[in-house]
């Protein structure tokens, strides 16, 4: 199966997970692009986050819980757990000082603070929200598509994992029945892919086969696409490069020695990342039966949208095959 | 200015702190090692899913707050690694501190209790504290260095204890407990509105047995940590000790560094010690070897070495590239410092072409870590 058989974005909800600092926030901003300029109306979400994924897409972030236009098709939100549960009781407490009494009572923080899975379920409460949401005005859905830029690993799993845990502690009741509906969203094919990202690197690599096989094993949640980032590919061949290193002490001037000696060094550390790359890659092709997306490194002084971009191209000549490719270039 | 061996010399306990993803656990592997390898009795503990300490320190077995490991390499039993099983940190917790067995056993039978025990707040980073203060008051080493979980935010660790006693709280705990163990329930409804309005929605929403669970799970709960929260002081006496010091682990990425500021702040707010901080995966800064040299200048001078152009290109196209990453760190790690005090350490670690995950890759590390 290739990445484009996934079909990514024929689905609503596209979670993106993976180890913390392996670049989750850039692959779901990229998602988010290319879903755009593919005409799907497209919200990045990120949880817990400083609004990483507005910054890096060159807006300011909104309060928790409001979309913020970045551009046509394509908005972001920041999500947070109380933040997410105020807004849901807004919806079932109509009268607005009755709420602000609850909201700022003492124990409604306390318990908000304290009960176990809440936030994780209430976030995944207002994903699935937007998700669903039809918009009054139009009639139509609001979103096409709903990009999660998920927490580290094993937070990851925790959000995941909730809903299924609140069904199955409060079968009968409105939590049980409500979570019910989450579960069968983000386990639903038709509208659900975890993507994992990685680098293809020893440590992040073992994460990530671990969590495969927990999603696969005891969530069981239908699974997207494996990106790779930060892939080198060098061609520079290191015996090569070694005779090169040699041959230094033939020129005379010193700061000439100086420059080669470190253009030398950086072929070689290109060429140690590429090899290091290699071998991992062919790892996660053994062990992480998911179609694989190869991202390169992006090297530049600062990251940011120009630099996203870079990496939403790669995103895109492998996730849109065929027609839609046709159109997606049209429209960049 | 101080370097790392004079803050290991000068504190007997040495935490790890930052977020995910920045070569945390291998740094503190790294720092005991060198402890050890300077006589000092040291243990280093990590709480860690992915097995990365066992990894770091070439150790291939890993098991709950009992396994512990003597490392090859170093003198006898002078470096020792524990590895915190993050998934049982709950039970852990509950058979350390149920009253009796039945207690125990009632919390860890109850429904409740087995579906969401992996969400409730902070234990596993609870537990490393406890075990740390617990090591540190058996007196058995001389330094303990701490890996911290890899939690999104480095603070996560230094909040664990508090959230996880007011989870604790009586206080708390009497308003899960009370509608279906007390009468004065009845009254309190009619009393305040707002606990009467939550109850009710409560009841509606997870429908009355569920709750009865919910309920005896707290009930259970509340007689196992009599005198939780003098514990607590304790751990963040020792977390503000002046023997206790915060090694903040970082990258020079800008999402790092804008946690890691965050990070600096609260932790000076606390009132505790942030002693030194370790960039790792730094790209250097090679502009200065190359002033005035041009690309052109560059290519001239690569050809008289290179017969082949293409390789030249190469060679330079390459060159280029990592300059723009190493001038893109220098710039970001420059404005960082800046708001640094002086008397904290900053070490700069490069960007290894190699996993490190032996004893001699720990190793490899000091000449940086350590660099005079």
């Amino acid at each position: 199966m290739t990445p484009a058989d996934t079909h990514l974005f024929d689905r609503r909800l596209l979670i993106v997970a993976g180890k913390g600092g392996v670049g989750k926030t850039t692959i779901a901003a990229a998602l988010g692009l290319v879903s755009a300029r593919l005409g799907r109306r497209t919200l990045i979400t990120e949880v817990d986050g400083a609004g990483r994924a507005a910054a890096l897409l060159g807006v300011e972030p909104a309060p928790f819980g409001t979309a913020r236009r970045v551009r046509d098709r394509l908005s972001v939100m920041s999500l947070e757990g109380s933040a997410a549960l105020a807004e849901y009781l807004g919806l079932i407490m109509p009268v607005k000082r009755v709420l602000q009494a609850v909201l700022s009572s003492r124990i409604y923080q306390y318990f908000v603070a304290a009960a176990p899975g809440l936030k994780e379920l209430m976030t995944i409460g207002k994903i699935w929200h937007e998700a669903e949401r039809v918009d009054e005005t139009t009639g139509e859905r609001a979103w096409d598509v709903v990009v999660l830029d998920a927490p580290a690993t094993g937070h990851s799993m925790q959000y995941l994992g909730m809903p299924h845990a609140a069904h199955e502690v409060f079968r009968s009741g409105l939590v049980g029945r409500e979570s019910r509906r989450l579960v069968d969203l983000l386990s639903d094919p038709e509208r659900t892919a975890v993507n994992l990202v990685t680098t293809a690197e020893e440590m992040p690599v073992n994460e990530t086969v671990e969590m495969y096989e927990r999603l696969r094993n005891e969530l069981g949640l239908p699974l997207g696409c494996l990106f790779v980032n930060r892939l080198h590919d060098s061609h520079f061949d290191v015996a090569a490069i070694d005779r090169l290193g040699r041959q230094v002490t033939r020129l005379a001037d010193e700061r000439e020695r100086a420059v080669v000696t470190e253009v030398l060094s950086r072929a070689r550390e290109e060429a140690g990342w590429t090899a290091i790359n290699r071998t991992y890659l062919e790892r996660l092709a053994r062990e992480v039966k998911m179609p694989a997306v190869r991202v390169p490194f992006c090297f530049s002084e600062e990251f940011g949208l120009e630099q996203v971009r870079f990496i939403a191209e790669a995103v895109r000549a492998a996730l849109v095959a065929g027609a839609e490719a046709e159109k997606a270039r049209g429209r960049a | 200015m101080v370097g790392l061996d004079e803050v290991l010399a000068r504190h007997r306990v040495v935490i790890c702190a930052g977020s995910g993803g920045v070569g945390k656990t291998t740094t503190a592997a790294s720092i005991a090692l060198r402890a050890a390898l300077a006589g000092r009795r040291t243990m280093v503990m990590t709480i860690d899913p992915a097995k990365r300490l066992a990894n770091a320190l070439g150790v291939r077995s890993f098991g709950n707050m009992d396994a512990r490991v003597t490392v090859d390499g170093v003198a006898d039993g002078r470096l020792t690694a524990m590895m915190l099983d993050q998934k049982g940190a709950w039970d852990e917790l509950v058979e350390r501190h149920a009253p009796s067995a039945e207690i125990r056993d009632r919390i860890l039978a109850n429904n409740f209790y087995q579906h969401l025990s992996e969400s409730f707040a902070g234990s596993q980073e609870y537990m490393a504290i406890e075990q740390l203060c617990e090591l540190q008051a058996g007196g058995a080493y001389d330094l303990i260095v701490v890996d911290t979980p890899p939690t999104r935010h480095a603070l996560d660790f230094l909040e664990a204890p508090r959230r996880i006693a007011d989870f604790l709280d009586r206080r708390v705990i009497k308003w899960f407990v009370r509608p279906y163990f007390s009468a004065s329930w009845a009254t309190m409804r009619f009393v305040n509105r707002t606990v009467g309005f939550l109850f009710k929605r409560l009841e509606d929403a997870t429908g009355v047995s569920a709750l009865v669970e919910v309920s005896e799970f707290f009930t259970s709960m509340s007689g196992l940590f009599e005198g939780f929260e003098p514990r607590v002081r304790r751990v963040y006496q020792l977390l503000r000790s002046p023997e206790t010091a915060f090694v903040l682990v970082a990258s020079p990425e800008e999402q790092v560094l804008d946690e890691a500021e965050y990070f600096c702040q609260r932790v000076r707010a606390m009132g505790m010690a942030l002693r030194a901080v370790v960039f790792n995966r730094v790209h250097g800064e090679l502009a200065s070897k190359r002033r005035d040299l041009r690309r052109g200048d560059l290519e001239v001078l690569l050809s008289r070495l290179v017969s082949r152009p293409g390789v030249v290109q190469e060679l330079a196209d390459n060159f280029d590239r990592y300059e723009a990453l190493g001038r893109g760190d220098t710039l970001r790690l420059e404005a960082f410092r800046r708001q640094l005090r002086k008397d904290v350490a900053v070490v700069q670690v490069p960007n290894f072409t190699e996993d490190i995950h032996s004893v001699d890759g720990l190793r490899s590390m000091h000449q940086y870590l350590f660099a005079a």
